[in-house]
């Protein structure tokens, strides 16, 4: 009979990313909820001694696996192990995080234990003592509550990072820390052969999740500096409208719109462009967009979430201030 | 070297979304569909390995009649052949389900690569290509922008935060593709190609074909499922924000935080 | 030998008949090669085409629009008039008696001599003109990249007509002093110059005088018999080519391309990628080519640095032609490309070689090449030929385009932006859809930009409000309105353009429509002029059209003065595509205190806003500078306070023209019916 909330925890460079802290709160909700004990799976290099810190956030007893090969994620290292552990453990429910190496793992390893997966969740809820996931689709355009079979144990949801409320940390409370006992095998299949650093950090427009866009309000190029300091607080890159580019202001590379690039950031900040529909084209598609721009009839206001009318000038100034002291409290 | 590119055919982008009877499904109706993007790089980078290497590429997707329209889209652009498993009772299916559909018409293919977009931009699972990959054994290599093939041994680029990682991985291998319309630039079809791929061989397949029963998969074998939808709160464009400035810059960085939730 | 007596006249008419059998031969050659080209009919019509013969050959209409164009009138009467007379001087050198006044009686030989004359004399001022303008003013419109050859050419014809002319004077001078006191000889008097030139000769003896006549006539008539020659190599081919030109020229509309048989399952390639895919009209194109130059010197992609002109691509084909034809005919059919040298002539190939890409995509298919050539030659078609083999065959063009095609594959829309959403602009207004009321007079059919454009939705609801005021029945097709897919024909995209023609006219057809109003002038030329081809047979209206028309009859009445000066800028495709130029004249002078001035290039010379031909979905990368802003630029020399437009893209393209130069507060661009809805109807916007 499967008991437990488990949770599977991401490790990298000698620490656990955030988001394995979120996964423990909310595992620990739902655990209460289902009246189970919260456990972890933790995998990874040097491990062992940052396991128990796990009950901080509410685990109570963490299965570690510590071994070099774990050092980076790689499916066939890592999957075969968690399967072997969770199929020893046979938990209700499993939590995994939706980073980029999460979303690998987790469809691996539910297919692994033939279980079904809810994907990049944002919401999970328990009724009747079943999970119950909300998880966008459509690009944000839908949402859909998944719901698993009877008896299809164990439920298995990966949550996406900064979404879920991490609880406050409880340094009093540490967790149990066991070693799974599982071999590890030095996987062949696949391996890193290098990691390039982008020598500029300049990030690519159509990669970029957030865009701070720059147009003819910007009145010169020496103005763009305001935003490459934006861009670099929010980890953003630098776009520009056709009008900036064709005065020479930023490279073409840098065009957003109909004959420039089109892009679809979850966040897209137009500063001074009007919104020509050469432009809208380009980046309409954008999850939020937000526009600064003194002149109210500006068409870009029409598409935008939040519609700041200001002198840029001014504007962005305090904007960054107040990012900046958004980023010093988290 | 054969090439299998797994192709999903999804609404387009721009479509309204509006909830289906039922409410678990979206309404379908006066939809255009197109290949998901994704998958569509998949195909562009199976094609530039054909073009170079002369790789042969077949085209496999699950669905309705209607997907014949986007394996013939492909077709048109390059590829050699396509398969459709089409049978009402995979309808249903959850994403384990779709891979063992896959994974089973796979079974009988010859393949050095199987490609796929990394996600289906309908419901953003981001699960079967990897499904596939572990039912069927093989090393999946993720996100790729950019790929090479040679000496049994398949090379990709991947952007992470800051950094591009170059992973090698060894044949057969499933590789999943990300990056976006500018980095792939999927090529346009010509009219011969047009022309041509209207007698290319498409074959069409059933579960009893591929050796499976309506309860391995489709809604009877499902796991999981959607049991209701929902649409966002219709967000007010054209939203203005009120105060000094700021009291303005506050309320933006609280809104894109607390509400938007991207920054 | 004296001209038209034994041995003389079996030698001339040896010679006459070699350079003849020589001429003809060269000419039948050069018949050959055009029949290379694919087969086209242009033989509808005649009665029409007969009358444009006349009108742009012998009354010179085309010619004559500009000052230039004078010189011409006279060399090519004074050509004609000689020819006339040449025949009368040829009848001589096979028989000495030959004579005109013989069969035409005395007063009507005088008037012809004194015509002959007169001609002479003007075509001899012109040469100087044409001399004059060539080697001292050298007009940008002259310049030809083999420019060595093409003066050689030019200077080897002038002189020669120049030789001619002066051998005749001198011919018909010493004949006139043989005339006089020889029994059963005439020479008019009337013939001043000629009498007036014999007082050079007036000291010689009958015997000298004689022999001075032998040798002008003999000088006169081997003269034209070389130029006879001579014509099929130079620039004088037009002589051949320009008169079957005018009659096959295109009739009707301008404005319709020609649809492609994409039906065909056993055709291998689309569009042109050699020189025999064109049509043996569009061959004999070439031949009429005078090298005037006209048609770069009205084109914009020419006069803002794009590496297009529409003089060389025809220079330069019709070399090609040359050398491909020749060696075609040779080979009967398969040419061979030889691989090779790519200096070698023989080794060029079309699109590339002689074409190149960035010329073929310059092109704004703006039209004024083919309005203002003299000889009717239809650049544009040729151009699309290519673009539509680049993009079927070989899906090349520019990377915009590519985000452009798919979106009209997939929202029927160039921006991509949902279909579903197409009919949002009508909310809260006072419109219907067809699919409420099918029972109204016309369909607004509102087009992408004023669906979709937040600027040209501002067009499409004064013209909503400008309907309802005066009564209009009309409806509007809403979410279900698709794209007309003018665009995509242009850039070359057939088989696109017609999977979105017939689906249009299937929707529209499906109510029953008659007539059609459109905001965009590219619609309106593509529903009127192209649909046809698919089955579309509606009248269509530009706004324009119907605005005045309105007011004509007094069902729209204007009230609120505007104290403003605008300048007028006339749409390609509804002034030289569709010669709606009186219209919107009609509408701005409705309007009261409206102050008006013409542009220099206005009516069917003005001058593109850059956004033509599918160039609006592409960057301007090339050339000196942009071509809205050097139309801007010629609208701001008037000093008007507002731009009048008629197209949703020409407005798009002054705006931005404005911006560049930071005068969009002081100048503003509006639709007509933006203006006339806020003189009409003050309360709307």
């Amino acid at each position: 009979m499967a008991q437990g909330v488990c949770v599977i925890t991401e490790f990298r460079e000698g620490a656990f990313r955030r988001v394995s802290f979120e996964i423990a709160s909310e595992g620990r909700r739902l655990a209460d909820e289902l009246g189970e004990p919260l456990l972890a799976l933790a995998l990874g290099e040097s491990i062992d001694a940052l396991a128990a810190d796990l009950g901080n956030y509410g685990v109570e007893k963490v299965y570690v696996v510590d071994d070099p090969n774990l050092k980076n994620y790689r499916a066939e290292t890592y999957v075969p192990v968690a399967a072997e552990v969770l199929n020893n453990l046979d938990p209700k429910v499993i939590l995994t995080p939706a980073s980029v190496d999460g979303k690998d793992f987790s469809a691996r390893l539910a297919a692994r234990l033939g279980a079904g997966l809810a994907t990049d969740c944002t919401e999970l809820k328990v009724e009747g003592g079943s999970l119950k996931a909300k998880r966008p689709m459509y690009a944000g355009k839908a949402f859909a509550w998944y719901e698993w079979a009877d008896g299809a144990w164990p439920q298995m949801a990966s949550c996406r990072p900064n979404v879920m409320d991490c609880l406050a940390p409880d340094t009093s409370k540490k967790a149990e820390v066991e070693g799974a006992g599982v071999e590890v095998v030095a996987g062949t299949q696949t391996q890193v052969v290098n990691i390039e650093k982008d020598a500029g950090g300049k990030l690519d427009l159509t990669e970029a999740e957030v865009i701070v866009s720059g147009g003819r309000g910007m009145k010169g190029p020496e103005n763009f500096a305001m935003l490459e300091e934006l861009a670099k607080l929010l980890g953003a890159a630098v776009g520009a409208s056709r009008s900036a580019v064709d005065s020479g202001w930023r490279p073409h590379s840098d065009q957003v719109g109909q004959t420039g690039k089109v892009v679809t950031p979850n966040l897209y900040i137009a500063c001074g462009i009007s919104g020509a529909i050469q432009h809208l084209a380009g980046m309409s598609s954008s999850k939020y967009i937000v526009a600064v721009n003194k002149d109210p009839e500006a068409p870009i206001f029409s598409k935008a979430d939040y519609g700041v009318v200001e002198d840029l000038f001014q504007f962005m100034p305090a904007l960054i201030e107040e990012v900046k002291t958004l980023k010093s409290t988290c | 070297m054969n090439i299998v590119v797994l192709l999903k055919q999804v609404p387009d982008t721009e479509t309204k979304i509006r909830i289906g009877a039922g409410g678990k499904s979206i309404d379908t109706s006066d939809i255009k569909w197109i290949i998901s993007p994704y998958d569509e790089y998949a195909v562009e980078a199976a094609l530039r390995l054909q073009d170079s290497a002369g790789a042969k590429v077949t085209i496999l997707s699950m669905g309705p009649e209607r997907v014949v329209e986007s394996i013939r889209t492909a077709l048109a652009m390059g590829a050699d052949h396509g398969v459709l498993v089409d049978d009402p009772a995979s309808e249903g299916s959850d994403g384990l389900g779709k891979a063992k559909v896959l994974a089973a018409a796979l079974g009988s293919m010859d393949f050095d690569l199987i490609f796929c977009g990394h996600r289906a931009v309908d419901d953003d699972e981001n699960q079967v290509g990897i499904m596939v990959a572990e039912l069927m054994s093989l090393p999946h290599l993720g996100l790729a922008v950019s790929i090479e093939v040679a000496d049994g041994k398949v090379t990709i680029q991947r952007p992470i935060e800051g950094a591009k990682v170059t992973l090698e991985g060894t044949l057969p291998a499933l590789v999943t593709f990300g990056g976006a319309h500018a980095i792939w630039n999927p090529r346009y079809a010509s009219l011969p190609g047009i022309m041509k791929a209207k007698k290319k061989p498409l074959e069409t397949k059933t579960l009893a074909d591929l050796g499976l029963s309506a309860a391995d998969v489709g809604a009877q074998g499902a796991k999981v499922k959607v049991t209701s939808m929902e649409l966002p709160a219709e967000r007010q464009a054209g939203r203005k924000l009120e105060g000094d400035t700021g009291e303005k810059a506050k309320e933006l960085v609280r809104l894109l935080h607390e509400e938007a939730k991207v920054i | 030998m004296q001209p038209g007596h034994f041995p003389a006249n079996i030698l001339f008419f040896l010679i006459f008949i070699a350079a003849n059998g020589f001429f003809l031969f060269t000419v039948y050659r050069l018949y050959r090669i055009m029949r290379l080209g694919q087969p086209e009919d242009r033989f509808d019509h005649i009665g029409e085409r007969l009358e444009g013969v006349a009108t742009f050959v012998f009354g010179q209409r085309r010619v004559i629009r500009e000052p230039s164009g004078w010189g011409h009138f006279f060399i090519f009467w004074g050509f004609v008039i000689i020819t006339i007379g040449s025949i009368e001087t040829f009848g001589v050198g096979i028989y000495h008696g030959f004579a005109y006044w013989k069969f035409l009686g005395k007063g009507l030989t005088s008037l012809l001599y004194l015509l002959q004359d007169l001609f002479c004399a003007a075509v001899i001022v012109a040469l100087g003109v044409a001399l004059y303008r060539r080697f001292v003013v050298r007009p940008e419109r002259l310049k030809y990249e083999d420019q060595k050859a093409v003066n050689q050419d030019a200077s080897i014809i002038i002189a020669l007509i120049l030789l001619l002319i002066v051998l005749l004077f001198g011919a018909r001078a010493t004949e006139y002093l043989l005339a006089q006191g020889e029994p059963g000889r005439y020479f008019p008097r009337l013939a001043f110059i000629s009498v007036g030139c014999s007082y050079l000769f007036s000291a010689l003896t009958a015997e000298s005088l004689r022999a001075w006549y032998s040798f002008f006539w003999w000088g006169h008539t081997m003269v034209i018999l070389g130029f006879l020659i001579y014509i099929p190599f130079s620039k004088h081919l037009h002589l051949l080519g320009a008169i079957p030109n005018v009659f096959f020229r295109r009739l009707g509309s301008v404005g319709a391309l020609r649809k492609m048989d994409l039906e065909d399952e056993t055709a291998e390639t689309y569009g042109v990628s050699t020189i025999e895919e064109f049509t043996w009209k569009q061959l004999l194109d070439l031949y009429a080519c005078t090298e005037c130059g006209r048609c770069s010197d009205n084109c914009p992609a020419t006069l803002t640095g794009k590496p297009l002109s529409p003089k060389l691509t025809i220079h330069r084909l019709k070399e090609h032609l040359q050398v491909k034809g020749k060696m075609l005919i040779a080979q009967q059919g398969s040419a061979e490309i030889p691989a090779g040298n790519p200096e070698d002539e023989k080794a060029k190939v079309l699109i590339g070689d002689i074409c190149r890409h960035d010329e073929l995509w310059s092109c704004t298919t703006c039209g004024n090449c083919v309005e203002h050539c003299p000889v009717f030659i239809e650049h544009i078609d040729k151009y699309v030929d290519m673009r539509r083999y680049l993009v079927l065959m070989e899906s090349s063009f520019p990377a915009e385009v590519q985000n452009v095609m798919r979106n009209w594959e997939t929202n029927s829309n160039p921006w991509g932006l949902g279909f579903a959403t197409r009919g949002d602009w009508a909310k809260g207004l006072a419109v219907k859809t067809l699919a409420e009321d099918s029972h109204v007079e016309y369909l607004f059919y509102v087009g992408c930009g004023g669906s979709f454009d937040e600027r040209a939705k501002k067009i499409s609801s004064a013209m909503v409000a400008l309907l309802n005021e005066a009564g209009v029945s009309f409806a509007i097709l809403g979410a279900e309105e698709k794209c007309c897919g003018e665009t995509a024909r242009r850039i070359g995209n057939e088989y696109l353009f017609q999977t979105m023609a017939v689906e249009l006219v299937e929707i529209i057809n499906s109510y029953g429509v008659k007539k059609i109003i459109t905001t965009c002038p590219h619609g309106y030329n593509c529903l009127k002029n192209e649909y046809p081809q698919f089955g579309g047979e509606w009248e269509v209206y530009h706004h324009n059209e119907v605005l005045a028309q309105l007011l004509g009859d007094g069902l729209l009445q204007t009230k609120l003065p505007l104290d403003k000066h605008l300048v007028f800028h006339d749409s390609c495709y509804l002034g030289r595509y569709n010669s709606v130029y009186d219209q919107p004249r009609k509408v701005i002078k409705s309007i009261p205190g409206l102050r008006f001035s013409e542009m220099d290039r206005s009516r069917n010379k003005s001058f593109c806003c850059g956004a033509g031909g599918g160039r609006m979905w592409m960057e301007e990368t090339l050339g000196d500078r942009k071509i809205n802003d050097a139309r801007t630029e010629q609208a701001l020399t008037l000093k008007p306070d507002i731009i009048g437009v008629s197209c949703p893209f020409c407005t798009t393209m002054f705006e931005d023209g404005l911006k560049e130069r930071n005068m969009e507060e002081q100048v503003r661009v509006y639709d007509l019916a933006e203006l006339l809805v806020r003189t009409i109807n003050p309360g709307k916007k």
